[in-house]
């Protein structure tokens, strides 16, 4: 089972949007050879519909819904006055669920022969009834995979469907309590960076070993999530990749427990591969990041902080485990010294890249996730850094960062760091870094996967989401 | 443990050592006779830090709050490095499953054997 999310930007009012080839990407990508695409929409304006592509006919559905649930007529919904607990944007939409009401929520596709089974004039839509708005859909692929032997390529992929096996059978063995909050945080995403990593690096050295690999890729995974389940409860996030968190879903004390049974399982699966390189450098990683957590709470006191508090917390928080990760995976293989050297740089560059790229994602409308949530949180943000620094917006910014920040501070904030030139700031430096980490490869016999560590580089910085 | 190596191996939990951790670390100290003489000292301050981290985290019992949780963490981090440095392959592996025990009996709310027994008992792995 595959879950994800499908995450679009409508632009009018009411839409059809057809999102047949972004199902046939995911599928394809998926390896589903039988089986079935199960989509629900996440919202109660927004239905999922299959018909014909044609733009008259579509006009003709738009105008069928108008009649049966017309925008003018007056709906109690939209009456404000006689509502309780309404949020200060609440929209009048009546009209909207009312036609929501007469399509589906939810929709089952066939896959077959590792196509999506649609009749010839049948397309995917989702349809907008209360837009624009940003919208996402739960998606979930169950069936029959690919056999992971028939999937080809050093781009990863064969050794990303291992990670994923190796991940679902370390669950399988781990009591409920412990295994059920993880498996709802690993299934609900995540990019897999880190395994990925491990794996491309473990390729480098003479002494190739996937099965050691794929086990050290899936502990860092495993050590990655502990972390940050820690972390979720250190700032109060309700939600992590559009699910609650494990503090939020079942509480602290639950939270702890997982996430100390999740590291404790990853030092110990680590330590069974029985490398002492790698073993250390996975424990200094580790040791690296729970410091740099301290100084990332201890930093919150003197909200936003300045670059240099920014790139030693970053370092120690994201790039410890990137440049661990990079440097495990190229010992593991009995790489020599200079190229685990250059590994482990390559991945401290990248690693930091990668957080300020996160950074820019705070501020990106079209990455599902709430805009804002950063500064709400009062969380180490370069873009917030460069925005309080900037002469024209710096006052205001540093002003509504010192107070309280309700929606309306939020808002304005993240205004006052789109319009200035923080996030082009905060690019160019991420794009710089991606330049130094691929300037480490440079001298290094890297066994023709050179391409494929320069296009994960460029792909973990050019990202909305 | 020398003092330089104590010091180091305790940066930013310095704070602790006076607070039980040092008495901690004294208790465990005779527990490791059966190791290599240099490898006893930092044997003995990663059971140390085990224990007053979970303790700190408040695992099996209220949760602590951000930072002392944070410090739980950090103390649990450094353990750790200090059993890659220090420990063979079996007393890591006993370390980590003595964790791994007590976190899930604490995320199933079930009681769970006291620590320190644990611990001890981990040291004899592989022996």
């Amino acid at each position: 089972m595959i879950s994800g999310r499908l995450r679009f930007e409508s632009s009018r009012a009411t839409e059809f949007v057809d999102l047949t080839r972004r199902i046939r990407d995911e599928v394809k990508k998926s390896g589903l050879r039988t089986g079935r695409v199960h989509l629900q929409s996440l919202h109660t304006t927004l239905g999922l519909a299959i018909n014909e592509n044609e733009p008259l006919l579509l006009r003709d559905f738009q105008h069928l819904l108008e009649r049966l649930a017309p925008g003018d007529v007056g709906y109690e919904h939209d009456d404000f006055a006689r509502r309780y607990e309404i949020a200060v944007d609440e929209p009048v939409n009546g009209h909207a669920h009312c036609r929501q009401l007469l399509l589906t929520g939810f929709a089952t596709l066939l896959v077959e022969d590792a196509k999506l089974v649609l009749g010839r004039w049948q397309s995917v839509f989702a349809v907008e009834l209360d837009g624009p708005r940003h919208r996402e859909l739960a998606m979930q692929l169950d069936g029959d995979f690919v056999e992971e032997a028939t999937v080809e390529g050093r781009d990863g992929s064969r050794e990303a469907r291992l990670v994923e096996l190796e991940l679902a059978r370390q669950l399988m063995v781990d009591p409920d309590p412990v295994a059920l909050p993880m498996r709802r945080l690993m299934e609900a995403g995540g990019k897999r960076l880190r395994p990925k990593l491990v794996q491309l690096t473990s390729q480098i050295g003479p002494r190739h070993d996937p099965v050691r690999a794929t086990s050290l890729a899936a502990a860092v995974e495993l050590l990655h999530n502990a972390t940050l389940i820690h972390d979720d409860y250190v700032d109060e996030s309700t939600h992590r990749r559009g699910r609650p968190t494990v503090a939020a879903a079942e509480g602290a004390e639950r939270a702890i427990a997982v996430g100390d049974y999740y590291f404790a399982k990853a030092t110990r699966l680590i330590a069974e591969i029985g490398n002492s390189g790698v073993t250390t450098t996975m424990a200094e990683a580790l040791e690296a990041i729970c410091a740099s957590q301290i100084d990332d709470v201890a930093l919150r006191g003197a909200f936003p902080g300045d670059h240099d508090s920014y790139l030693r917390v970053v370092r120690g928080k994201t790039a410890a485990l990137f440049a661990a990760a990079c440097a495990s995976g190229a010992l593991l293989s009995g790489a020599p010294p200079e190229v685990v050297g250059a590994l482990k740089r390559y991945g401290d560059r990248l690693g930091v890249a990668f957080q300020m790229a996160d950074d820019m994602v705070d501020f990106s409308p079209s990455s599902g996730k709430p805009v804002g949530l950063d500064i709400r949180q009062r969380v180490l943000s370069l873009p917030l850094i460069y925005a309080a620094e900037d002469r024209s917006v710096g006052p205001e910014v540093r002003r509504l960062l010192a107070g309280s920040l309700g929606d309306r501070e939020v808002g304005r904030v993240a205004e006052l760091v789109t319009s200035s030139n923080a996030l082009r700031r905060v690019g160019d430096e991420a794009r710089g870094l991606v330049d130094e980490a691929l300037r480490e490869l440079e001298s290094i016999e890297l066994d023709g996967l050179r391409p494929t560590l320069v296009s994960l580089a460029r792909s973990a910085v050019d990202r909305t989401a | 443990m020398t003092v330089q190596i104590l010091d180091r191996e305790l940066e930013r939990l310095e704070s602790l050592w006076a607070d039980g951790l040092s008495e901690t670390y004294r208790a465990y100290l005779e527990t490791v006779g059966g190791h290599e003489p240099e490898a006893q000292p930092k044997l003995a301050l990663a059971a140390a830090l085990i224990e007053v981290g979970i303790r700190l985290q408040g695992l099996g019992g209220h949760a602590a709050p951000p930072p002392t949780l944070l410090m739980g963490d950090l103390c649990l981090a450094r353990a750790s490095r200090l059993l890659a440095d220090t420990a063979t392959q079996a007393v890591q592996v006993a370390f980590a499953q003595a964790i791994e025990g007590l976190s899930a009996a604490a995320a199933a709310g079930n009681p769970a054997r006291p620590v320190r027994e644990l611990l001890v008992h981990a040291f004899s792995a592989g022996a």
